[in-house]
């Protein structure tokens, strides 16, 4: 059997995928809009009053801040990493993975009065 | 080229076709999400290490490392990383349409964005312990340098998984019907740039 054929293979062949993966041009335009929001965060440093995120005491740029990170974060595992097309329990798997550290850690941080400043 | 096919071809190559786990996810794909899912709690640990200790306490010399960083320069370096996703994803692209030629060449511009982005924090590192934080200095320069350290190994790791990966195509040891291997190589090179999204905003941006 060649290797080196152009023909397509359904990707739940390949992969297990339960969804065709999407073409090259789809995978760009989702590189762009990544770039797009990274400009957004580098601009949150650049000009820091601007109205969007100078209110609430820095609140409002924490605010964005961890909005954009959490859109960058799903973005890439939505797309890049493919859980879009692939068997939703590989969704669950890494995402348990990510609440149990978030959940564990946020604890860790409340022990330690974190939310309080100068009080740990 | 019909699932038989590749199954035929899995068979001649290893002497039965690969064994998918009861959930239909084959074992190797299932076995790297789990592992992810599990640097999420190493990753979690270094960031919050990092967020307890941030502030140095007042008998410690030497500067913070909120101090002393380059937001600019570090800017430049998380889009070098982001980009290599994008390649990375081609890659993946390219082996499953069969195009090996490509394949090496988006995982070759994957290895060189990681190597880019290596050297910028080995030239970051070298910049700070210039401007008097090293890696004992303080407690919080030690977890700055743990945290971001750590996930230099990773993308270290991902740059070697890459090219063995662009040696073995060399060799016509990831024919198209093993796509999941350049698959599995890419999840761990995303799941290094989403740890890094993460570091870029809680370290670097968030006051």
């Amino acid at each position: 059997m060649s290797t080196d054929t152009a023909t397509p293979v359904p990707t739940n062949v390949l992969d297990g995928a339960v969804e065709e993966y999407p073409r090259d041009l789809r995978y760009v335009w989702v590189a762009l809009f990544l770039g797009a929001i990274t400009l957004v965060e580098i601009a949150t440093y650049a000009q820091p009053h601007f109205a969007v995120w100078n209110w609430g005491d820095k609140a409002g740029l924490i605010t964005i801040l961890l909005l954009l990170m959490a859109l960058k974060f799903w973005t890439v595992g939505y797309y890049f990493m493919h859980l879009k097309f692939d068997k939703k329990l590989l969704t669950w798997v890494f995402y348990s993975g990510l609440i149990l550290a978030v959940l564990v850690y946020v604890a860790v941080l409340s022990m330690f009065r974190i939310w309080y400043p100068g009080s740990h | 080229m019909a699932e038989s096919a590749i199954k035929e071809a899995l068979a001649a190559e290893v002497g039965h076709a690969d064994h998918d786990t009861n959930t239909g996810i084959s074992n190797t794909k299932l076995a790297m999400w789990l592992f992810l899912a599990s640097e999420c709690l190493l990753f979690g640990g270094l960031i919050t290490t990092y967020l307890l200790y941030k502030t140095p306490i007042s008998t410690e010399q030497g500067p913070a490392p909120k101090a002393v960083y380059d937001i600019p320069f570090t800017s430049v370096s998380s889009f070098v990383l982001l980009m290599s996703s994008l390649t990375m994803v081609l890659a993946v692209s390219a082996i499953e349409r069969g195009d090996h030629h490509r394949m090496r060449a988006w995982l070759a511009g994957t290895a060189l964005l990681g190597s880019t982005f290596v050297a910028g924090q080995v030239y970051e590192f070298t910049a700070f312990k210039g401007e008097g934080m090293g890696y004992t200095t303080s407690r919080s320069s030690s977890a700055f340098y743990t945290l971001t350290g750590f996930h230099g190994v990773h993308v270290t790791i991902g740059i070697i998984m890459l090219v063995s990966l662009i040696l073995l195509s060399l060799r016509g040891k990831v024919p198209q019907h093993r796509a999941e291997a350049v698959e599995t190589v890419g999840l761990y090179w995303h799941f290094v740039d989403v740890v890094w999204i993460v570091i870029f905003a809680v370290v670097y941006l968030i006051p």
